[in-house]
């Protein structure tokens, strides 16, 4: 399993797989790859998600629905480049919709030290929300071992880093 | 340099913290994706210097060719740190400060009785950590050229590629 989908909400999703209230309101929910896709149809790593996850400070960087840019530009690149070059924080995927289009970022850490998230690279792209994220939602995604930018299979998020 | 560490021999799985601290093993950092290994004297070495800019200029290509790099030294973790940053490197690096590894590899570079760092090595590995080629750098020519990095990664990836060639409709 190489993603799920994910969603901001505003009530808890019965269907999700994981979900966690925000600090600044609402929801933030995953769902079965397998299943219907929720509003605005992003695609997460699988490994930013775990049920029994404890909280977390994340910067989401999550542009109104229907808003991307092609993974591929030069924009996206660069961000890539400086969170490989930057310290890693505890969660990183980027949000992808289709096979081809960025949808946002989502960046957390587990020490509750805002600076690690201050110069977060994708708060480029898209304006950055700093928010506390409560227990159920987000798991941990290892450093990639670099410096491989491009995606490992068309529609998945980046880092995921095998074809298997 | 130990005996079976040649080309067709199986490299060790190192277990050694990376340049945040992190433990890393070296099959994980490898996963399924051709991977570049260099053992370096320390931060502190112009001719590492030299060979860590010429690395950085590759990794524009190599970020782009799923295929890793990794780097081994025995300084500390903050220290490989602020030379991966000074270099502007994007990839791992791991730290061997105990000089676990030096003696199981017989890596040690015995002139240096100061600092006692790694002998220089390259190696490119297969995802399952066979070893393809490998370069002792004690002297500044015996290290790999990028050309020669290129010729094994492309050697290395038709090998596990299944679709190297472009499949038919």
């Amino acid at each position: 399993m190489s993603w799920h989908w994910f969603a901001r909400t505003v009530e808890r999703p019965d269907e999700a797989i994981a979900a966690a209230a925000l600090s600044s309101g609402g929801y933030l929910a995953a769902f079965p790859s397998g299943g219907p896709a929720p509003r605005g149809e992003r695609k997460v790593d699988a490994r930013a998600i775990d049920p029994d996850g404890a909280p977390a400070l994340a910067s989401l960087v999550l542009p109104p629905d229907g808003v991307t840019i092609l993974f591929d530009d030069p924009a996206v690149g660069g961000a890539l480049r400086a969170a490989l070059a930057a310290p890693w924080p505890d969660v990183l995927s980027t949000l992808v919709v289709e096979s081809s289009r960025f949808a946002g970022a989502l960046t957390a850490v587990r020490d509750g030290n805002r600076g690690r998230l201050g110069s977060d690279p994708f708060a480029r792209l898209f304006p950055a929300e700093l928010v506390e994220v409560g227990p159920g939602l987000l798991g941990s995604t290892p450093a990639p071992t670099g410096p491989v930018i491009q995606r490992y299979g068309g529609g998945n998020p980046w880092p995921w880093d095998t074809f298997d | 340099m130990r005996n079976d560490l040649k080309p067709g021999g199986s490299f060790p799985d190192l277990a050694l913290p990376d340049h945040a601290g992190n433990p890393r093993r070296l099959s994980e950092l490898a996963g399924s994706d051709p991977l570049v290994l260099t053992f370096y004297r320390g931060w502190w070495c112009p001719k590492e210097q030299s060979f860590f800019r010429r690395l950085v200029e590759f990794q524009d290509e190599v970020e782009v060719a799923y295929t890793r790099l990794v780097s081994v030294s025995v300084d500390p973790p903050e220290v490989e740190a602020a030379f991966r940053a000074g270099l502007g490197a994007r990839w791992t690096f791991l730290s061997d400060t105990e000089r676990r590894y030096v003696n199981e590899l017989d890596l040690l570079e015995t002139t240096d009785t100061i600092n006692r760092p790694y002998v220089p090595t390259a190696f490119t590995l297969y995802p399952d950590m066979t070893i393809c080629s490998v370069w002792n750098g004690y002297w500044t020519w015996g290290r790999p050229s990028l050309e020669e990095l290129r010729r094994d990664l492309r050697t290395i990836t038709k090998a596990i590629r299944p679709d190297w060639e472009v499949p038919r409709e």
